[in-house]
């Protein structure tokens, strides 16, 4: 884990760093194997009766799930093909008031979201009856990409273009260039910022809880409204799973196109 | 294979004129140089031809062809560049096969191909190194492989050996000249380096500020520079202010200020003056002797610095010119503060007139 030249002073610092990070979701993974009614730590006994509750609450977590799932999902592709290619156009061809584009394509990440929740709650009360599955994607599409422009843009501003033009020398269309030169060079930044953008969505509640409907609700908008009338170790559970489905997102990205990706 | 014309090229960027009013004609097979020190439109000119850039005016034709509107991709001109731009998530193999996967040819052809131009290039066995695995030299080698296997009918090459170590810029050198001379492809190099220029190019083409100043073989280019600029360029470290005094049927007479008598140098020697010019008397450091200072029409000065080169001492010698003359010297006995005589042999001097 260490090298042979980190101090001991660092290796201190980093298992602390570890420790600091780790130790909670120990105490939550824990915590919901519980069999008591109040999330107790260490628990009492072993029980899977609030991962059952999961599937059974009246709370219908599994719907708040595939609701989040099905947005995240969606907002992250569309995002993909609109971030991707402005990103390249950006940074390949140097156009006039491209800084301002740039920080244009940026800026969702800098408006507070309930500021913005408010401005698209007010846009869809005049525009009449829009779905909230609607409303959500359409809200989530702005404040993601961000994430997949960045990614990708930083990429390619220290991208060496002298590489596109050795494949137009070998007789490649700058569209074959581009499918078979560029973005499989810049893929650690487009995966990084879909993985980024797609954890947010998932995760995001603000905007998700001003402008769903019955009818339409997230994950963590649900897990907020649990939480109001229940304190039981579910929400643990919960955690637990989600935990592991990070981990899952994580290792099948490790082994699509390799973690060290994130080291470059 | 294939013939490259270039008729009155211009090329500007906002204010600046990177290259102006360019022509020349590389015949079929060929392989030239253009010389040049950065800034002079050597690699604009390139660029141009590989079809990266557009010029302003003027027309490129290959083989007869106008190709100023042909995309860079449709031009089948190859180009190796300074910096090799490998694909660096391509295996070697990989990168020398891209350009045969593009025309779609049958795998089993692409294999046969990549092979042979690795063993024509001496990559045997790396066919599966990604480029950071390659040393600069074998980076090199994919680089070229993977512009010649497609067979361009014009090969560019942009400064192909400066990122290379003394000994192994040698072995390129003869290797690109022998996988040339094999191969028989047009070849344009472009470079900052004269001995590359000269060691490689069948012509050398050089420029200045995006003007050809001399096209000539690269014994002439050498031997015979047409001015000051070339001839600086050509190693010509000593240009001695003077003047033309008298120019007879085979012989000039130059007067130089701090000479009593005129120096007397063949006609041929004399480039592009006439009686009464300033003029600068140029001749290499290593065309001159240093003589016993009692030996006649020798000339007399004052040994100043001296700096060991390796395989020369570079000597300058004050108190017969203006400014102190430089001799580069394989064996040196004497020291700083020494007098000595210094023979200059009327051969090696050329006659420019003065910038």
């Amino acid at each position: 884990m260490f090298d042979k030249r980190t101090g001991n002073f660092t290796k201190i610092v980093s298992i602390c760093a570890i420790i600091f990070f780790m130790a909670p979701l120990v105490v939550i993974i824990l915590a919901s194997f519980s069999p008591t009614e109040l999330v107790l730590f260490p628990p009492k006994g072993f029980s899977l009766k609030w991962y059952h509750n999961i599937f059974s609450s009246s709370v219908n977590f599994m719907s708040g799930l595939s609701n989040s799932l099905e947005v995240g999902i969606l907002a992250t592709l569309l995002d993909l093909l609109i971030a991707v290619p402005a990103a390249l156009g950006l940074a390949k061809y140097k156009v006039r008031g491209a800084k301002k584009l740039e920080t244009f394509f940026a800026s969702p990440m800098y408006i507070p979201s309930i500021t913005f929740s408010l401005v698209l709650l007010q846009l869809f009360a005049m525009m009449g009856r829009v779905p909230a599955s609607l409303r959500i994607f359409a809200g989530h599409l702005i404040i993601i990409m961000p994430y997949i422009f960045r990614n990708t843009y930083s990429i390619l501003t220290t991208y060496n273009w002298t590489l596109e033009e050795a494949a137009a020398s070998l007789g490649a269309s700058p569209r074959r260039t581009t499918f078979d030169i560029t973005l499989p060079l810049v893929k650690a930044g487009i995966v990084s910022g879909a993985i980024l953008s797609f954890l947010y969505s998932f995760d995001e509640a603000v905007l998700a809880s001003m402008l769903n409907s019955p009818k339409f609700i997230t994950l963590p908008v649900r897990i907020m409204n649990y939480m109001e009338y229940a304190f039981d170790p579910t929400l643990a559970a919960i955690s637990t799973l989600l935990i592991l489905f990070s981990l899952l997102i994580i290792i099948l990205v490790e082994k699509v196109v390799g973690l060290n990706m994130f080291m470059k | 294979m294939a013939l490259l014309e270039l008729r009155n090229i211009t090329k500007k960027f906002d204010a600046l004129t990177a290259v102006k009013n360019l022509s020349l004609t590389v015949q079929d097979g060929d392989m030239i140089a253009l010389l040049g020190e950065s800034g002079c439109g050597k690699t604009t000119t390139l660029r141009m031809i590989a079809g990266f850039s557009k010029p302003n005016e003027g027309e490129i034709l290959i083989d007869g062809v106008q190709v100023n509107d042909i995309p860079a991709y449709k031009r089948n001109v190859g180009i190796f560049f300074q910096n090799y731009a490998l694909f660096p998530h391509m295996t070697s193999f990989e990168n020398i096969a891209y350009g045969l996967k593009i025309k779609k040819l049958r795998k089993q052809e692409i294999e046969e191909k990549v092979n042979t131009m690795m063993d024509l290039v001496g990559l045997n066995g790396l066919e599966n190194r990604y480029p950071r695995q390659l040393s600069g030299g074998q980076q090199q080698r994919v680089a070229l492989a993977r512009s010649l296997v497609v067979r361009p009918s014009i090969l560019l090459l942009d400064e192909p050996l400066s990122n290379l170590d003394a000994k192994l810029r040698i072995s390129m050198q003869n290797e690109i000249k022998r996988i040339q001379k094999v191969l028989n492809i047009t070849t344009i190099i472009v470079t900052h380096d004269q001995s590359e220029a000269i060691s490689l190019a069948d012509k050398v083409i050089v420029m200045k500020k995006g003007e050809i100043l001399q096209e000539s073989n690269p014994h002439d280019v050498y031997e015979k520079p047409m001015n000051a600029f070339v001839a600086d360029f050509m190693g010509f470290e000593n240009f001695i202010p003077s003047k033309v005094k008298e120019i007879g049927e085979d012989f000039a007479e130059i007067a130089v200020e701090s000479l009593e008598k005129p120096i007397r140098v063949k006609k041929a020697q004399c480039f592009d003056v006439t009686v009464g010019d300033e003029a600068k008397m140029a001749i290499r450091p290593q065309k001159i002797q240093l003589v016993d200072p009692q030996k006649e029409n020798a000339f007399i000065g004052t040994i100043g610095n001296v700096i060991y080169k390796g395989d020369y001492y570079r000597v300058e010698i004050k108190g017969i010119f203006e400014n102190p003359l430089v001799v580069h010297m394989n064996e040196f006995k004497l020291k700083s503060g020494d007098t000595t005589g210094v023979w200059l042999s009327s051969d090696e001097i050329r006659i420019y007139k003065s910038l």
